[in-house]
């Protein structure tokens, strides 16, 4: 019930502050992007080129993998660093303004506390994201060609895996930390360290969780879910539920200490 | 095909990010810096200045 009530208070205030409408509009411009520019590139270089007379172009035919692709890389960069800043100050905020204490005063347990408003967070860009992508998914089977619904499903809850990943170690760094701008870079810096890690030992690492998105890559030429996947989908919940307990004990002992 | 069907859902999709963007900046008392600034910044700066007004001009 504890629980419940800071989650509902948390969507209250998604409301208000009109995330639920911004976020939403910002992932579906993200997704659209690629699919429409990428369609439309001959139009667009006639339009604005200022091509010589006579100039050919051949552009390479897109295949509507590649394309949805395209939209899911866009998440990756822009979509990550928008996440972790509406994500940077959910505690670490509360903490510095003193919020905190007033709701911690009562006798709310930790877990609750940080559980809840990650899984209000999460709400949030997990809806913003699947509306993103299918209005995306929309886009390419009416522009290109049409891609699976059973493919599609199974990407957008493979690549959910990534920011549900992002997220948590974003609230991760805001129980240890009070400085907002702080926690936003340290999560921005860690995700950029694991893609570094990932180029140098990804013949080590196969399960490592940045490799998801060549992995669903696969998953949509073949059609057929590759077993590494599964193995990287392991690793990347083991990882998610492990920063979340960690979250739960640092948060503790910051606030008792 | 023109053009036009390439921006028709881009430019509703910016309409609405800068309305509600400006909304928001009226329900704002306290905002980091110049409030009237941010209003520049909502209006001209396309997807932008909206997203930029929401994670960073807001004070709680």
């Amino acid at each position: 019930m504890q629980w419940l009530t800071i989650y509902k208070k948390e969507m209250l205030e998604y409301w208000r502050n009109f995330s639920w409408v911004w976020v939403p509009v910002v992932f579906i411009l993200l997704a659209i992007m690629d699919p429409l520019t990428t369609y439309y590139m001959p139009i667009i270089l006639d339009k604005v080129g200022g091509l010589p007379d006579g100039a050919v172009i051949e552009l390479p035919q897109m295949a509507a993998t590649d394309v949805l692709m395209m939209s899911l890389s866009e998440f990756s960069s822009i979509g990550v660093i928008i996440i972790v800043a509406i994500t940077m100050g959910i505690i670490a905020g509360e903490r510095k303004s003193g919020v905190v204490e007033l709701v911690l005063v009562k006798p709310v347990r930790y877990a609750n506390y940080i559980s809840s408003k990650w899984a209000a967070k999460l709400t949030l860009i997990l809806v913003s994201y699947t509306i993103a992508l299918l209005t995306s998914w929309y886009y390419v089977s009416i522009l290109f060609e049409e891609i699976a619904l059973l493919a599609f499903v199974q990407t957008l809850s493979f690549y959910a895996l990534w920011l549900i990943l992002v997220v948590t170690i974003t609230i991760f760094y805001n129980t240890l930390l009070k400085t907002p701008g702080l926690v936003g870079a340290l999560s921005v810096g860690t995700i950029i360290g694991m893609t570094a890690i990932n180029a140098i030992f990804s013949h080590k690492l196969t399960w490592f969780p940045n490799n998801l998105s060549s992995y669903i890559r696969q998953l949509l030429h073949t059609g057929e879910i590759p077993t590494a996947l599964w193995g990287t989908s392991f690793v990347t919940i083991s990882l998610i539920v492990a920063l979340l307990f960690l979250s739960f004990y640092t948060f503790q002992k910051k606030e008792l200490a | 095909m023109d053009l036009i069907q390439l921006l028709a859902p881009i430019i509703i999709l910016e309409l609405i990010l800068a309305i509600v963007g400006v909304i928001a900046w009226f329900k704002t008392e306290n905002t980091n810096g110049p409030r009237w600034l941010w209003l520049l910044i909502i209006i001209f700066i396309t997807i932008l200045g909206p997203i930029l007004f929401f994670i960073i001009g807001r004070r709680q």
